[in-house]
């Protein structure tokens, strides 16, 4: 099966069609946080951080396809599989770091939805709590299913990023270069846009909710198969679009610093939509930041109960179950509530994809670890390279972070390197 | 909840179960005898007064005592006779017969050194809150190699999915408890508590206190814990809980739903192709498409011809061709014949949602040859009402209510039976409103489905309100966004 005839590309035909977004995950590149990361790094560093993005990318697709075998092969999501495989204390560690990593992408989500509205001329402290409230109460009526097809359409304003590229003429002999010459930038300023790249684009959320995709599916080890075109071709085409949208900023506005606000990164559009540019980002980052505002925090609860082991409260009725229901509330308010702190929203969204990249290492290792176990993956199991290739990527996401952290701890301490 | 202390007899125990040396390897030889478990309860009558007394038999110290928690032991010091360590606990092996209640431990798995060593369950003196006592001071350590129906408790039964056939309902174990019965020690009970999980997740001297709060009696449970190769089927088999025969189609449904995958087939293997199809038959049809496809094509292709037609038509639209085409395959050719027939209807009109599994009779029939067909073919649902009289073209003349059969002499003929009225029926293209309207209106619990005037399918009144149900508040999280 070739990739133009994988479930993945017909899902890409569906996706354009809006009718259905089985793209979800390999969108990640779309939502919110993502957006704004690259778009900042394009406006900061302009082309200089593709090669980076090129690594992250190898890294990216090496972790997608070891989760979508993990999943194919034991029919269980990665949660379950910790609960399983691990201790007891080690699970409720890889739990409470992804938990945590989720609560960060819902402040993203949230201070998506504010920075969109606040293009329109809207206070956050009006849309945000609106739109906590209207969020909570369509997945609790359960009506959610229709507003996602609305959400969905308005994020498909930032499918236009690949096309506003183009318009915008890039250097593509830089392009070029600063994608396939390996080169760093010693500055914190490279490093932290370094771990907001990893963060934004090797989200655990995208993890476990690859696994879960797999395992619905009914995918096993005879489709592995055809899952693994899906879950490497997924990968590279939303770091492509990634790539597209570094391109495009970089084109418009390289060099000019770090972005502040969010009219700043619409300006990547205005070769294509003129004086719609603000209003085609506000309309993209709102669909975006709205869908995955509902989605991420149900998937944290759906992780917490599958470790936890009351997925049945989950199968039953959502208003029967009380941890279910009672997270998915928590971390409405709390990524609400972060978000009207007074402070700069734009920049609320790429800090907290710095946090995403700081904790990205912990959910890694333990795919790592699962994926190289024989006993339960037998022959599926890591061969050498991807052994190899995996500890690289774990061991390097990992150096990012331990050195970020280092560094901002050091810091605090007057130290300063 | 806590069902442990139902069957169990009351427990031997020593009052200081943590000195060694009080001749602790006998206390299980005084054990009672077996007494007869109960019969069922409902759970709603039976709860409160269970609660008291398992309040009441916990509240007694000596019986909390008497039940090692698995989760505490595990890590702890193996002692010898003399009181030496050789190593430490690293899990306890059980036996999976299905002949006992109660898996009886058959040994423990040691860590000596480096290696793991198999330790015999005959050489155990006493499992402990917080140590193992062997009777010898000598030991032949074995390596550990797992036999035919044996578990290891830590690695695959703690922490894994286990299904509670009593309370219907899929759980985690959170703890497992052994306990002295009859002179062996034997696996009791499950603990699913919270405060277990933190129990476990707290200070090391947490752990080996139980705390037996939530505890499920391993009478009520169908484990799983069988390693994928060295399980034959015939094992699993003799390892099914009788309760689950108990069940009911839906509650089974439920059970398969919320199991993951290898657990999933586990169950469906033990059940008969007539009970799983029937559980299936009330699954969400998008769980009943994953289950189908990862299930082996053969397996598919032979529950979905257990099934009723007009349910396995449903389980079949969600499948893509590809994958339809292999599961019927695997089917025999009329199946597949009608099957593919019924594919042909659209989803929405009767055509694709009726059944073909009904009762067509010529006039010139009589009452008792009917009576007969009825008695030799098990292919017609429970829930058949009627029974469609076509002339000698195969035309549809009457609807004939089954009871007409039960209250007329068996020579009656079928056509004398024949009533004023024209029947009941809807055409194959009707739309299901039209479907339910035709059936309000004439007070049936079916209608026949005619195409050119001729029977072709019922439609049962159950169908119907399949479809007006709002669908179930299943939360799927990876599927929201389908």
């Amino acid at each position: 099966m070739t990739v133009w005839g994988s479930r993945w590309f017909r899902g890409f035909i569906i996706y354009l069609a809006a009718a259905g977004p089985g793209l979800i995950a390999a969108n990640a590149g779309n939502d919110a946080g993502g957006v704004a990361t690259y778009a900042s790094a394009g406006a900061q560093f302009g082309y200089r951080t593709l090669f980076f993005m090129l690594l992250v990318t190898v890294g990216y697709v090496c972790i997608q396809e070891m989760v979508a075998r993990l999943a194919a092969h034991t029919g269980k999501g990665l949660a379950a599989l910790i609960r399983e495989q691990f201790s007891l204390r080690l699970s409720a560690f890889a739990v409470l770091a992804f938990a945590v990593a989720n609560v960060g992408l819902v402040v993203t989500e949230f201070a998506g939805i504010g920075t969109a509205f606040e293009l329109f001329g809207v206070s956050r402290y009006i849309s945000v709590p609106v739109a906590a409230i209207a969020i909570w109460l369509l997945v609790i009526v359960g009506s959610y299913r229709y507003a996602e097809r609305a959400f969905l359409l308005l994020s498909l304003a930032f499918i236009t990023y690949p096309i506003a590229m183009f318009f915008g003429h890039p250097d593509w002999k830089q392009v070029a270069v600063n994608t396939f010459l390996p080169h760093f930038i010693r500055s914190k300023a490279f490093l932290l846009v370094a771990v907001a790249l990893i963060g934004t684009t090797i989200t655990p959320y995208i993890q476990l909710y690859t696994a879960g995709a797999v395992v619905d599916r009914g995918i096993g080890p005879e489709e592995y198969k055809y899952e693994r075109v899906d879950a490497v071709a997924g990968a590279i085409f939303s770091d492509l679009v990634s790539m597209c949208i570094i391109i495009a900023t970089a084109a418009v506005i390289g060099g000019t610093g770090a972005l502040n606000s969010a009219a700043d990164a619409a300006k990547a559009l205005a070769p294509l939509a003129g004086r719609w540019a603000e209003t085609l980002f506000g309309i993209g980052l709102l669909g975006a930041s709205a869908l995955a505002a509902a989605v991420v925090p149900l998937s944290t609860s759906y992780a917490v109960a599958e470790a936890v082991g009351v997925e049945r409260s989950v199968s039953k009725s959502f208003r029967q179950a009380p941890l279910f229901l009672g997270l998915f509330t928590a971390q409405i308010i709390i990524g609400a509530g972060v978000v009207l702190v007074p402070g700069n929203l734009f920049r609320l969204i790429i800090n907290t994809q710095i946090l995403e990249g700081v904790l990205t290492p912990i959910t890694l290792v333990f795919i790592l670890v699962l994926a190289n176990r024989r006993s339960l993956l037998g022959a599926a199991a890591n061969g050498k390279l991807a052994r190899t290739v995996g500890l690289i990527t774990v061991v390097a996401v990992g150096g990012f972070a331990t050195f970020l952290v280092s560094l901002t701890v050091l810091g605090w301490i007057g130290i300063s390197l | 909840m806590t069902r442990l202390f139902d069957r169990w007899p009351v427990l031997p125990t020593r009052d200081r179960p943590d000195t060694p040396d009080d001749g602790g390897a006998d206390a299980p030889a005084h054990a009672h005898s077996p007494s007869a478990p109960p019969g069922r309860h409902s759970h709603h009558t039976m709860r409160p007064r269970r609660r008291q007394r398992s309040q009441r038999l916990l509240a007694n110290r000596a019986v909390r005592d008497a039940i090692v928690s698995l989760a505490g032991v595990v890590g702890r010091p193996v002692h010898n006779q003399g009181g030496a360590e050789i190593g430490r606990l690293v899990d306890v092996v059980c036996r999976w017969t299905g002949d006992e209640t109660y898996p009886p431990v058959t040994g423990l798995v040691v860590r000596v050194g480096r290696r793991l060593a198999f330790v015999d369950a005959s050489t155990i003196r006493t499992i402990e809150h917080s140590q193992v006592l062997l009777k010898t001071a000598r030991l032949d350590l074995t390596d550990f190699a797992p036999r035919p129906a044996e578990v290891t408790l830590a690695d695959q039964v703690l922490d894994h999915q286990l299904v509670d056939v009593d309370g219907v309902q899929v759980i985690r174990a959170a703890d497992l408890y052994l306990a002295p019965l009859f002179g062996r020690y034997c696996l009791v009970g499950v603990d699913i508590s919270t405060q277990s999980l933190l129990r476990r997740l707290g200070p090391a001297r947490w752990r080996h206190t139980p705390t037996p709060d939530r505890v499920i009696d391993w009478g009520a449970i169908q484990p799983f814990g069988e390693t994928e190769q060295g399980a034959a089927p015939e094992v699993r088999l003799r390892t099914t809980n009788q309760g689950l025969e108990r069940l009911r189609p839906g509650e089974l449904a439920d059970l398969l739903e919320d199991l993951m995958r290898p657990e999933r087939q586990k169950l469906l293997d033990s059940l008969t192709p007539e009970e799983a199809a029937d559980a299936l038959e009330e699954m969400d049809p998008e769980e009943l498409a994953s289950l189908l496809r990862e299930a082996e094509p053969g397996r598919a292709g032979q529950l979905l011809g257990a099934m009723e037609p007009d349910e396995a038509v449903d389980a079949l639209r969600d499948l893509t061709s590809d994958e339809r085409a292999e599961v019927m395959a695997a089917m025999a050719a009329d199946q597949v014949a009608n099957l593919a027939r019924l594919l042909g209807y659209p989803e929405d009109e009767a055509g694709g949602f009726m059944t073909t599994a009904f009762l067509v009779a010529a006039t010139s029939e009589t009452v008792a040859s009917i009576s007969a067909r009825l008695a030799d073919d098990g292919g017609c649902p429970d829930e058949l009402d009627a029974v469609a009289l076509v002339d000698d073209e195969g035309r549809l003349v009457w609807d004939l209510p089954l009871l007409q059969l039960l209250i007329n002499p068996g020579d009656t003929v079928l056509g004398d039976l024949v009533g004023e009225a024209e029947p009941v029926t809807v055409d194959i293209h009707a739309r299901v409103n039209e479907v339910a309207e035709r059936l309000v209106d004439a007070r049936r619990m079916s209608v026949v489905v005619v195409e050119d005037d001729r029977p072709v399918g019922r439609i049962l009144a159950d169908d119907v309100l399949d479809a007006f149900l709002p669908e179930r508040g299943r939360i799927h999280f990876p599927r929201l966004l389908q």
